[in-house]
């Protein structure tokens, strides 16, 4: 028996009430009543410095309060006191914590690759609509001339059967680079023509842009810039976000070791791309990226690696063939030509 | 204890209610909270939310007993899914109608509704702060007696989603606004068997907008003068500003300018929150609210010391903090008759503040 107070649920009136402890439950008595209440219905509310409160769990407002301490044949009825919520009281703070943990990793590592995954299931058609309204934008800056046209189709082709399939536009913007675009599309900034010294380094680099398409790292890019914007509250992904965010390091080894690959089959020799990313970087260190429109370097960083890749790709004593004709090469490099002209009728 | 069962005097010194916990006494539940939800990626939140609020709560002495939270983690948890799930699914079905409109040559029809999902905004704002209001009602027990509404915030929800319009784009009508959309919610909710009665005045609060506007313009004024003086002194004289005197203003200018944006809608906010207290009443009992102005700012600048000087850890203090803030400022006058407080009839919600929640109102 113990003394205790009870509020029944049904008015706010504090009841004075005896306590009993009988097989598998309580038998509370008070003024107005009598209770049997099962140890399963038992829960436990509060601990306070002289009361220990219980409620039931069918009688919502039902409680009752024990004077501390509580005599034992009561105390081994009652049920123990809640923590930190049923399923970590369960499991105990340090497993939780630690399979929390280990949890949260999976989920983290999995949200990094959700890109790749993903990737491939984007219909191409959304990305062609994003590709369009980029080259829009720069459709003033498209060089064309039939026969530079026709001299960059046949290099991405001998490059890739499926060429056809990718739209190659060079743009009359002096940067040394090049970028792979939403939708299929590439394009090379016509200061890379310029900086070049032979079509056997544009192909090296167009190869790595071919690359990038074939395995959709542009899409990759959409989506983890998407998703980073969509965690941190902003779900309107720009594009200018997507090209600054770039490929991760696993797209850029994967392409270049594609590229290779790609200038192997169709016999080009990579030790002119190799050279060319070499004096790219040494001319960066020098005159600084912004000066003179060098960026390549800076978006494809020049590491050990990647130069392993090419100059490691050429077989001594392979008979290797030209990736371009002259003919074909000079109508490359003024593919721009009659766009100055152009731009001159027009008094810019 | 029998003279318990007769009617109590309220409001006789110190106060009818008190704040009994302590920060120490709180500190393994924060520590433990934050711990739980940091490792979880915050899928523990509910919980500790639930664990913050029991606490709290059970240290909140109202006359002779402490109130109690019977809420749980699991139902605000299954509150914010299902929140989620509704909201996503509307905006999905929003922005596929928006798609098919504007690709059919519907494209005025498409841009009034993207339009319209603007007010429409205000109305689930207003539903979920109702409902997070009668579920925390519905959750509060004292003597075993607990509160909530049987009303389920629907025609709040239109009232709120025109009169918050109104009071956005009609600035004068701002007070008018709020205090009538807390009037509303107030009167519907209930506690026991007695509804809560809500009628504050809006001509105080518009005084106070009006007061609120001069304030900030004066301090504008100030810190404007405070801050060209110099630099026109040292023009007349002729001599270059002393770089030490251009380094100070440029540090001071913008945390004078972000003092004013944070003093001036505490200052209406201190007043209107005081209105909507005091003219708060449940059966024969007069609700007080006594913080001012100085008493908020000192209220957010030490959150904002507490916050910073821990490196962001304080975080799990604020919610300790603001609870007592608001019962150390809340009275009541009047009297309880236990006999007549009979329990709530209002059908208790089954899940938790979904919505609130969702919306991440709670930040506001």
């Amino acid at each position: 028996m113990a003394e205790a107070w009870l509020y029944d649920g049904q008015s706010a009136l504090r009841y004075p009430a005896q306590v009993a402890a009988i097989e598998g439950g309580l038998r509370v008595a008070w003024e107005a009543g009598e209770l049997t209440v099962p140890a399963a219905q038992l829960l436990h509310v509060d601990t306070r410095p002289d009361t220990q409160i219980y409620g039931h769990s069918e009688l919502g407002g039902w409680r009752l309060g024990l004077a501390r301490p509580v005599p034992d044949d009561i105390a081994a009825v009652l049920p123990a006191s809640a923590r930190y919520g049923s399923w970590v009281d369960r499991l105990g703070l340090g497993k939780t914590v630690a399979i929390g943990i280990a949890l949260s990793a999976l989920t983290i590592f999995g949200i990094f690759q959700i890109p790749q995954v993903a990737a491939p299931y984007v219909p191409l058609a959304w990305e062609r609509k994003m590709g369009d309204a980029m080259m829009a934008q720069v459709d003033e800056r498209t060089c064309r001339t039939p026969a530079g046209e026709a001299a960059l189709k046949r290099l991405a082709a001998s490059l890739s059967p499926d060429a056809a399939k990718i739209d190659i536009e060079v743009l009359d913007i002096g940067v040394v680079n090049a970028a792979a675009l939403p939708g299929g599309r590439i394009v090379i900034f016509r200061k890379l023509l310029d900086e070049a010294d032979s079509p056997d380094e544009v192909a090296g680099v167009l190869a790595h842009e071919i690359a990038h398409v074939r395995e959709r790292h542009v899409t990759e890019g959409l989506i983890r810039e998407f998703g980073l914007s969509i965690i941190g509250g902003n779900a309107g992904a720009t594009v200018t976000g997507v090209m600054s965010a770039g490929f991760t390091r696993g797209a850029e080894r994967e392409a270049d070791g594609e590229a290779a690959r790609m200038l192997s089959a169709a016999n080009i020799s990579p030790a002119p791309t190799a050279a060319f990313f070499k004096r790219l970087a040494k001319e960066e260190a020098k005159f600084g990226k912004v000066a003179e429109g060098l960026s390549y370097v800076s978006t494809h960083p020049m590491s050990s690696e990647r130069q392993r890749f090419f100059e490691g790709g050429a077989q001594k004593g392979r008979k290797y063939r030209a990736a371009l004709s002259p003919a074909e090469w000079q109508s490359l490099t003024g593919i721009c030509k009659t766009r100055e002209k152009a731009d001159k009728a027009k008094g810019e | 204890m029998d003279d318990m069962r007769d009617a109590s005097a309220v409001g006789t010194p110190p106060s009818a209610f008190e704040f009994t916990g302590s920060w120490r006494e709180y500190l393994p539940i924060a520590v433990t909270n934050m711990l739980l939800t940091l490792v979880t990626l915050g899928f523990y939140r509910f919980w500790a939310k639930a664990r913050e609020r029991r606490y709290l709560w059970s240290r909140t002495r109202f006359i002779d007993d402490h109130l109690e939270w019977t809420g749980s983690g699991k139902e605000m948890f299954i509150g914010f899914v299902l929140a989620i799930l509704i909201l996503g699914l509307l905006g999905l079905l929003l922005f596929g109608l928006f798609v098919l409109l504007s690709t059919n040559g519907l494209e005025t029809i498409a841009i009034l509704l993207s339009a319209g999902a603007y007010p429409a905004s205000f109305y689930i704002v207003g539903l979920a702060r109702f409902r997070a209001l009668r579920y925390r009602l519905s959750r509060t027990l004292w003597h075993g007696i607990r509160g909530g509404s049987d009303d389920q915030g629907f025609r709040y929800a239109w009232t709120s989603a025109w009169m918050t319009l109104v009071g956005a784009f009609i600035f004068l009508l701002l007070p008018w606004s709020m205090i009538t959309l807390w009037n509303e919610r107030w009167s519907a909710m209930s506690f026991g068997p007695h509804q809560f009665s809500a009628a504050g005045e809006s001509s105080p609060l518009l005084v106070r907008l009006l007061l609120s506007i001069g304030l900030g313009i004066g301090l504008l004024l100030l810190v404007g003068l405070a801050a060209f003086v110099p630099i026109l002194a040292m023009v007349d004289s002729g001599s270059e500003p002393p770089s030490s005197t251009a380094g100070i203003l440029i540090v001071l200018l913008p945390l004078a300018l972000l003092a004013i944006f944070a003093v001036v809608p505490i200052f209406f906010y201190a007043a209107f929150f005081r209105e909507g207290i005091n003219k708060l009443s449940l059966g024969a009992i007069d609700f007080g609210f006594s913080a001012r102005t100085v008493h908020w700012l000192k209220l957010y600048a030490g959150d904002v010391l507490l916050v910073v000087g821990t490196l962001g850890l304080g975080i799990a203090f604020l919610g300790y903090r603001h609870w007592s803030f608001f019962i150390r400022h809340l009275e009541a006058y009047g009297e309880v008759n236990l006999d007549s407080l009979l329990q709530s009839e209002t059908r208790a919600p089954r899940q938790g503040e979904g919505l609130f929640d969702a919306l991440d109102l709670g930040a506001i």
